[in-house]
C-alpha cells in the first residue's frame, strides 16, 4: 500500500491496538465463498485485455477479459469479483465497465485449472481501479448523491 | 293491458341475458365490490395468502392435455420422452383454457422456433428445474402460494417458490441500474386497482414450462385488482419487440387460501438440486441417469 | 366521537409540546412504525476485542481513530496500482481469512461500515453485552468437541489436496453438503439475516414493512424475507424453516420477536434447531433502531447471550441477491478439490 502525504493518520500509541483488533472481527472475515477453497496460491497470474463481457451477478461479479498468448491466439478468461450491490449503491452503474476497455488483473488461477483467476487486483490499462468516488479517493459514498446524478 | 306475466318476462330476459353475459365474462369489469376489505388510508387491502389455480404454469396458452413436458415421436402419436416416462399420469400436462386473451402468444417466427426448441428440450433448459427465481408474471401463477404484506406506504409479495420476492417502489426509482431475475417493480394506483410496471428483467425466465421466452426488453404492466374479499383479478399486459411483433395480455383470478393455519412453507429449492447440478462433482459420484 | 376527538388531538399538541411527534412514526393501529431501510454495517465487532479491558465503551478518540483509519484504509486501497506491476507471488500472497492467501478481491467490493456505533452515548466495544465480558458464553463440551473438529478441518491455502496426504476423511470437499451454507447459496454468511441478523463484510441493508398482522424483514443476503406473524403462536414443533419460525407481539414501543423451529443447520454459527432468538425493536429516533436480541441454545452455550446495536436508516435500497443462479464458484470449488485429489494420489503411488 503506498503511503498518500497529504492524509498521514496520527494515531496515539495507545490506540493502535484496540483499532487492529477492531478490524480482526470474525464475521468480517468471512465471505461468500472461501477464495482459498476456489484459487490456487501455486499459479499466480497477471491478464490484459480488451473486456468482452461483464456479468453484473451475485454472489460474484465475472469479468470475461480477452488475453491475446504469445503465439497470437486469442482466450477469454472469467475473473471474479464481488458482490455488486455495494457497487450499485455508490452509483456505480452497469454501463460504467463497457466491453472493449482494457484490463489489468493480477490474481492467482482457479484449482481446477480453468482459465478462471480471482481479481485480486483489477485495473483499467493506467492501474486505476475501475470505480472512484468524485474526490477521487474512492470512498464509500464518496460518488454524486442520487439526487445529483438525475 | 298487458298481462303480468309478459310484464314480468320483460324485464327477466333481459336479466337473465345480462348474467349470462356477465358469468361468461367474469374479467370484464362489473360493478365495483362494495364489501371488499380496506386499509386505512381507503385502498384495498390485499394483505394474505394468495395462489392460482389451473394449469398456467404448464402452459399458458389454451392447449389440451398432453402426455408429458418433453414429448418425442411414438409409432401413432406423441409420447413421453425417455427421461419422463416413468412418470406416467404424474408427468402428463393437465389441459387448460390458457390465460393469455386471445388464445397465442403473439412470437415471431423466430422466436417462436426458439420457442419449440425450448420445449423440445424442456429438461435441459426450464429454470424451474433448477430452482432459478420465475420472474414475472410466472411467479404469481407458480403452483407455490404467495404473501402480499401491504401497508399504506409498501406493496411487498413474498413467493414460496425459492423464496422470490419483490418490493413495488411507489417512488420510481429511474431506469434499472442492472438486471435482475424479478425486475424492478414501479407501483402506482388508479382507483382501486394497483398497477404494476416491471422492467428491468433478465433474459433467463420462462413464462411457463413450455418453452416460451423472452428478452432482457421485457416489460410487464400488471393490473391487480380484488373481486370480492377472496379474489384478486390479476391481468399483465407484456411487450418485448425483441420477441413479440405486438404487446399482448394474460389474465387470470388468483384465490385467497382460506385454511386458518395458511402460511409460506419453506421452499428454498436450492438444496432439492445440488445432487442434479453438481452431484457429478461429488468425491464419490452417485449413480445418475 | 367528538370527545375523542378533543382529547386525542390534545395529547398531539401536548406531545408535539415536549418535542414528541406523536403521529409522524405511528401505525394507524397506534404502534410505532418501524418500517424503512436500514444499514446495519458497523465496524464494532460481535465480541468484545481483548485488549480493551473489558470496557464496554470505547473513548471518543479510540472511536474517532477506528473511523479514521477505515476511512484511510479505503482510501490507501482505492489508490491506483501500477499498471507495470507483475504476478503476484508464487506460494500465495500470504493474505488471511476469506482472502485465502490469494488475495480474494480489490477492497472497493466490500461495505463493513465506517465506524463504531453508539448506543446511550456510548461508543460499543462489541454488540454482545451480556454476559458482561461481552464474549460468549462457555460452550457445553459437546458444542466445543463440535468446534474443534470443524477448526481442525480448516487450514491455510497451499493449492494441494491435504486431506488425502493426511488421510483425512471425510475430506472437507466431498460433498456439496460438506460446505459451508453460504457456499453453496442456501443463507447469507456470518448470521446476515439471522436471526439474529449480524453486520457481516457488506450488503447489510435490511428493509422492515409493518402491518397490523405481519411484520415482513427482508435481508438482502440471501434475499430471505423473514415473515413475523404478530399475536401468533409457534408453529407445531414437527415445522421446521430455514429461518426459523417468528412470531411477534408488541409490548409497549418494543416490537418483541420470538424465533423458534430452527432446522438442523441455522445460520449463527456453531447453533442446532434447538436455537431460540427473543429480538427486540424500538424505534430510537427518526433515522435509528435499536435492536437487542438474546440468543439461546442450551445444547451449545451454557447460558444464553444477548447483544445490541443500532439499525440506522439508509436513503439506499435493497438489490435482487440471486446467489443459486450466479454460483459458478460452487462448481469450481468442488472440480478444484477433484482435480486436486487426482494429483495427491497420483504423486503418492509414485513414491
Amino acid at each position: 500500500m503506498r503511503k498518500n502525504s497529504k492524509s498521514i493518520i496520527v494515531i496515539a500509541a495507545a490506540l493502535v491496538g484496540v483499532v487492529t483488533l477492531f478490524f480482526a472481527d470474525i464475521q468480517k472475515v468471512y465471505a461468500h465463498h472461501a477464495f482459498g477453497a476456489e484459487f490456487d496460491p501455486n499459479l499466480p497470474l497477471l491478464l490484459k485485455g480488451p473486456l468482452v463481457r461483464v456479468e453484473w451477478i451475485n454472489p460474484h461479479t465475472w469479468f470475461h477479459v480477452e488475453v491475446t498468448k504469445p503465439d497470437g491466439t486469442k482466450e477469454v478468461w472469467m475473473v471474479e469479483g464481488g458482490t455488486p450491490n455495494s457497487l450499485l449503491r455508490r452509483g456505480l452503474k452497469r454501463d460504467t465497465l463497457q466491453p472493449g476497455q482494457i484490463v489489468i488483473v493480477d490474481g492467482y488461477q482457479a484449482k481446477d485449472r480453468s482459465k478462471r483467476a480471482n481479481g485480486r487486483d483489477v485495473t483499467l490499462a493506467d492501474g486505476q481501479k475501475f470505480f472512484m468516488g468524485s474526490s477521487g479517493t474512492g470512498a464509500p459514498y464518496d460518488a454524486p448523491g442520487k439526487e445529483q446524478r438525475k | 293491458m298487458i298481462p303480468s306475466v309478459v310484464k314480468s318476462l320483460r324485464v327477466t330476459i333481459p336479466f337473465l341475458m345480462f348474467a349470462a353475459v356477465a358469468g361468461s365474462a367474469w374479467c370484464q369489469a362489473p360493478a365495483r365490490p362494495a364489501n371488499i376489505p380496506r386499509i386505512a388510508g381507503g385502498k384495498p387491502d390485499f394483505n394474505g395468502i394468495w395462489q392460482a389455480i389451473g394449469s398456467a404454469n404448464y402452459d399458458i396458452e389454451r392447449h389440451l392435455a398432453r402426455p408429458s413436458l418433453m414429448l418425442r415421436k411414438g409409432p401413432h402419436s406423441q409420447i413421453a420422452a425417455v427421461p419422463l416416462l416413468r412418470l406416467g399420469a404424474v408427468g402428463a400436462v393437465p389441459g387448460g383454457m390458457g390465460i393469455v386473451e386471445g388464445g397465442k402468444i403473439p412470437y415471431t417466427a423466430e422466436a417462436q422456433k426458439k420457442r419449440e426448441e425450448n420445449r423440445a428440450n424442456w429438461l435441459d433448459r426450464d429454470p424451474e428445474i433448477k430452482c432459478y427465481l420465475p420472474g414475472v408474471p410466472r411467479a404469481t401463477y407458480m403452483p407455490f402460494p404467495f404473501q402480499i404484506i401491504q401497508s399504506q406506504k409498501n406493496f411487498f409479495i413474498a413467493y414460496e417458490f425459492a423464496g422470490a420476492h419483490r418490493d413495488v417502489y411507489f417512488k420510481d426509482p429511474g431506469p434499472a441500474e442492472t438486471d435482475s431475475w424479478m425486475g424492478q417493480s414501479v407501483g402506482k394506483w388508479e382507483g382501486d386497482t394497483l398497477v404494476v410496471d416491471v422492467r428491468g428483467m433478465n433474459d433467463q425466465t420462462w413464462f411457463d414450462r413450455s418453452g416460451t421466452h423472452h428478452s432482457a426488453k421485457l416489460h410487464v404492466v400488471e393490473r391487480y385488482t380484488m373481486m370480492t374479499p377472496n379474489h384478486i383479478r390479476y391481468e399483465a399486459t407484456i411487450e418485448d419487440p425483441d420477441v413479440f411483433t405486438a404487446p399482448w395480455k394474460i389474465s387470470l383470478p388468483l384465490y385467497r387460501r382460506m385454511e386458518s393455519d395458511a402460511r409460506l412453507m419453506d421452499f428454498k429449492c436450492v438444496e432439492f438440486v445440488e445432487e442434479l447440478m453438481f452431484g457429478e462433482h461429488r468425491r464419490k459420484p452417485l449413480e445418475r441417469p | 366521537m367528538r370527545n375523542r376527538w378533543i382529547v386525542s388531538n390534545a395529547l398531539v399538541i401536548s406531545l408535539a409540546g415536549i418535542g414528541v411527534a406523536a403521529d409522524s412514526h405511528r401505525t394507524p393501529d397506534g404502534h410505532p412504525d418501524l418500517s424503512g431501510m436500514y444499514d446495519i454495517a458497523t465496524l464494532t465487532p460481535l465480541v468484545r476485542p481483548a485488549n480493551v479491558g473489558g470496557r464496554m465503551a470505547l473513548t471518543d478518540a479510540e472511536a474517532q481513530a477506528i473511523a479514521k483509519t477505515a476511512a484511510a484504509r479505503m482510501e490507501s486501497q482505492n489508490k491506483a496500482s501500477d499498471p507495470n506491476r507483475a504476478a503476484p507471488p508464487t506460494g500465495g500472497d500470504g493474505s488471511e481469512g476469506a482472502a485465502g492467501n490469494v488475495g480474494g478481491y480489490n477492497t472497493l467490493w466490500v461495505d463493513p461500515g465506517q465506524g463504531a456505533f453508539k448506543i446511550d452515548g456510548k461508543w460499543r466495544t462489541s454488540i454482545i453485552v451480556d454476559p458482561p465480558t461481552g464474549r460468549m458464553p462457555e460452550m457445553t463440551p459437546e458444542a466445543r468437541k463440535r468446534a474443534g473438529e470443524r477448526a481442525r478441518g480448516n487450514r491455510p491455502n497451499r493449492g494441494d489436496a491435504w486431506w488425502i496426504k493426511e488421510g483425512v476423511s471425510p475430506g472437507p470437499f466431498d460433498d456439496p453438503e460438506m460446505r459451508s451454507l453460504a457456499e453453496r447459496c442456501l443463507l447469507g454468511f456470518g448470521s446476515s439475516a439471522g436471526p439474529p441478523a449480524l453486520s457481516v463484510l457488506y450488503n447489510n441493508v435490511k428493509q422492515i414493512v409493518q402491518t397490523k398482522d405481519t411484520v415482513m424483514i427482508l435481508n438482502e443476503m440471501n434475499h430471505d424475507a423473514r415473515i413475523v406473524r404478530m399475536n401468533a403462536k409457534h408453529d407445531p414443533a414437527d415445522v421446521r424453516r430455514w429461518l426459523g419460525d417468528s412470531v411477534g407481539k408488541w409490548e409497549g414501543d418494543t416490537l418483541v420477536v420470538d424465533t423458534t423451529n430452527f432446522n438442523d443447520t441455522p445460520a449463527l454459527f456453531g447453533a442446532t434447531r434447538n436455537l431460540h432468538v427473543i429480538e427486540r425493536f424500538k424505534r430510537l429516533d427518526d433515522r435509528t433502531l435499536l435492536y437487542r436480541f438474546t440468543v439461546e441454545d442450551p445444547t451449545v452455550w451454557t447460558t444464553s447471550w444477548t447483544g445490541e446495536m443500532v439499525w440506522p436508516v439508509t436513503e439506499n435500497r435493497i438489490y435482487e441477491y440471486a446467489c443459486h443462479e450466479g454460483n459458478y464458484s460452487f462448481t469450481n470449488i468442488l472440480r478444484g478439490a477433484r482435480l486436486l485429489e487426482a494429483e495427491a494420489l497420483k504423486s503418492m503411488s509414485k513414491k
